[in-house]
């Protein structure tokens, strides 16, 4: 391993350390509305904010970045693995607070998101870790947006200190279920994410309990608890993955489940190659899926199945369910329920809400549904107004489908002109029988 | 027709109302503008509207107490929206606006006017709600401060809607130890916030542009050290220069550092 030049520059740790940062998806500064307190500097707004998006399109939120690279673990996937042959550096506590106070003044970002390889142990780690958020809190009274991670292993005392001082904690699933971690991940176990993942819960409620009775009791990661899957670079299904995913979200109150497009950054023979490039379309549906779980009231269960245990590449699931469940359609838009609305096609959730309030006042017209925002191009097949269809079209999968087909926002612009290649024969491959093994940790 | 024209501007919009509504007319007699027509049509009668500021203080007051605080918000949103923000054909602005507070104070219950999305006015004032909700969103995190010598953080930007407002609440919350100015060239206003007190708007006819140029001696080094961060955090398999574009307007670019 390279020993760390001590008087390294600051541009050149921030090169080496945001580069290290880049793989971890999430940079929301999401869910949760803070005042400013008169003094000091910063607040945060529930919606989050992006600051800028890079040149892989994402937006930057926050200031991504590792307290160091060195790391004693070795999981196969990751370029900061004990093994390769990388340039090391690490911040010290002040150099932080410094950059994250001098962006934050300019507008630059929202806050912080700290994660770090390990070094010397998973408990020194934290504790800088924890030293960080502490100075960035009472020394500086910084009240802008912390992500932190907690490491595997590290002492769940440390993890609960540290959450007193962070907006959101996440600590990653890494890989859908316990196999593929054991394999690729031989230093972490589904025992040392998912253990305190649910000491991060319980602790989340406690603080619930504790703010009712004292409002001006410390705040505990208001914002939430999040964690992140790798996509594709193990042979598990799509059906698998979202399943793990609503467990998470029913059995340990997750507020989000990134999904991140495996990128082969190492060339490690254990790890598929993907010559076409990451998985961005099958990402793309996952995301998709999360939101019907999230805000549409879907279960996994209606999308998918053992039987069909991958997501359509060409339709959003959404359309897919539709097509496959006609008999529900089509639905009229002045009487149906809010949640029925929500199953339309084309109707998203703000707009079924408007739907609802502005039907109180009028008898709404396909014109009318236009301007509160509904996709009409989708709807129009699944939907009567006044029970009139918008044109002589006709309640057939095939005849649907090839009219929605058509329609090119079913894989997103930037997907298809990105030069997407459909699902390389190494993916399908991969996605053998591979059995959903993880049933009983998630119950 | 009578019709009333007035300055486009919160207080000249609301004294517009005020004044409309006092003329007693009749509300279906009655249309308000922010422009001068290119043809005046021999049927109508052109009022023109000084701004007074009583007047608009009194609008203002009716209507966040009968309305609420967040119908309040988008009326106030769709008066500082540029009026050209839809097409030339669709309705005018201050009529919109004009004819969504008749409908809200004849019903029950005002905060509720914008539920009446059929109606074509009540959908034109949301819609240009929602453009100045969207720019001013925006703008909290494309907007870029600039350390000058004098320790002033100083931000330019070249919005569409009169955002300033909205900036001005905000920035004013996140960083009340500093003393800032957020200048909107297009319109030539600046927020401005002394340390430690309120904001407040003024004209920026006599900035002085020598003064923006003289920056403090960090301040290169800290844009030196985004760039940096900035191009090292996209991720190179998956560098796609139409989702960048999708996600962060062109017209953006032009005040946003990284982009220089
Ligand atoms: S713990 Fe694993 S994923 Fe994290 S930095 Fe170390 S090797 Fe990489």
């Amino acid at each position: 391993m390279n020993t760390i030049p001590i008087d390294m520059d600051l541009t050149e740790k921030l090169t080496i350390l945001s580069d290290a940062a880049k793989y971890d998806v999430a940079c929301t500064s999401s869910g949760v509305d803070r005042k400013g307190n008169g003094r000091g500097i910063g607040n945060s707004i529930a919606p989050g904010v992006c600051h800028t998006f890079s040149a892989d399109g994402r937006c930057i939120s926050l200031l991504k970045i590792l307290f160091t690279n060195e790391c004693i673990f070795n999981c196969a996937y990751c370029l900061n693995n004990r093994d390769s042959d990388v340039r090391r550096a690490s911040f010290t506590p002040d150099e932080i607070c410094t950059i994250t106070l001098e962006f934050y003044r300019r507008n630059y970002i929202e806050g912080l998101f700290l994660s770090s390889g390990i070094m010397v142990s998973p408990n020194y780690t934290m504790e800088l870790i924890y030293q960080t958020l502490h100075r960035l809190r009472t020394i500086h009274h910084f009240n802008g947006y912390i992500h932190v991670k907690a490491l595997p292993g590290a002492d769940p005392e440390l993890v609960e200190r540290t959450g007193f001082l962070a907006d959101r904690m996440s600590i990653n699933l890494e890989l859908p279920t316990a196999d593929s971690l054991h394999k690729l991940a031989p230093c972490k176990s589904r025992n040392t994410i998912l253990k305190p993942m649910r000491q991060i819960q319980n602790r989340i409620t406690d603080n619930k309990q504790e703010l009712t009775v004292y409002r001006k009791a410390p705040r505990f990661v208001p914002a939430g608890q999040s964690t992140q899957m790798i996509i594709g670079a193990t042979p598990e299904n799509d059906f698998q993955i979202m399943s793990v995913a609503e467990g998470l979200y029913e059995k340990f109150s997750l507020k989000r489940v990134f999904y991140s497009a495996f990128v082969n950054v190492n060339g490690n023979s254990m790890l598929p190659a993907l010559p076409g490039g990451p998985p961005l379309l099958r990402e793309h549906r996952l995301y998709q899926a999360d939101w019907l779980l999230r805000y549409y009231h879907f279960k996994v269960s209606e999308l998918l199945s053992e039987e069909r245990p991958d997501f359509n590449i060409f339709l959003d699931p959404k359309c897919d369910w539709a097509l496959r469940h006609l008999e529900y359609f089509p639905v009229e838009v002045n009487r149906a329920s809010y949640q029925t609305l929500l199953r339309v096609p084309g109707i998203g959730y703000k707009s079924a809400e408007r739907i609802v309030k502005a039907r109180k006042k009028t008898c709404l017209s396909f014109d009318d549904l236009k301007k509160i925002g509904v996709v009409l191009k989708r709807a129009l097949y699944f939907i009567t107004c006044s029970g009139k269809m918008m044109y002589n079209t006709k309640l057939e999968e095939n005849y649907i489908c090839e009219n929605l087909m058509r329609d090119k926002t079913q894989i997103p612009k930037d997907i298809r002109e990105g030069g997407y290649q459909q699902i390389s024969f190494f993916d399908r491959e991969l996605q053998s029988e591979f059995q959903l093994t993880d049933a009983e940790i998630l119950t | 027709m009578y019709i009333f024209l007035c300055k486009d501007s919160i207080d000249g919009i609301f004294t517009g109302v005020y004044d409309a509504w006092a003329s007693r007319y009749g509300h279906q007699n009655i249309a308000l503008t922010t422009h001068t027509p290119d043809n005046y049509s021999l049927f109508d009668e052109y009022i023109s509207v000084p701004c007074d500021y009583d007047k608009s203080a009194k609008v203002a007051r009716t209507l966040y107490n009968r309305m609420g605080d967040e119908t309040y918000q988008e009326i106030y949103q769709a008066a500082s929206a540029l009026e050209t923000c839809h097409s030339r054909k669709s309705i005018d602005k201050a009529d919109a606006i004009y004819k969504t507070i008749v409908l809200a104070l004849s019903l029950p219950d005002a905060s509720k006017v914008l539920h009446y999305l059929g109606n074509p006015y009540i959908n034109r004032a949301f819609q240009l709600s929602l453009c100045t909700g969207n720019e001013a969103h925006h703008l909290l995190g494309f907007l870029r401060f600039q350390e000058l010598e004098n320790g002033i953080l100083f931000a330019q930007i070249h919005p569409k809607n009169d955002v300033l407002p909205f900036l001005g609440e905000h920035f004013s919350d996140r960083l009340p130890e500093e003393n800032f100015m957020i200048h909107d060239a297009t319109r030539n206003l600046a927020v401005l916030h002394p340390q430690g007190k309120r904001f407040f708007i003024t004209d920026t006819k006599e900035l002085n542009h020598e003064m923006l140029q003289r920056l403090s001696p960090q301040e290169m080094e800290y844009r030196r050290l985004w760039r940096t961060f900035f191009d090292n955090i996209a991720i190179e398999a998956r560098i796609n220069p139409a989702l960048q574009n999708q996600n962060l307007p062109k017209r953006f670019r032009q005040d946003i550092t990284e982009f220089q």
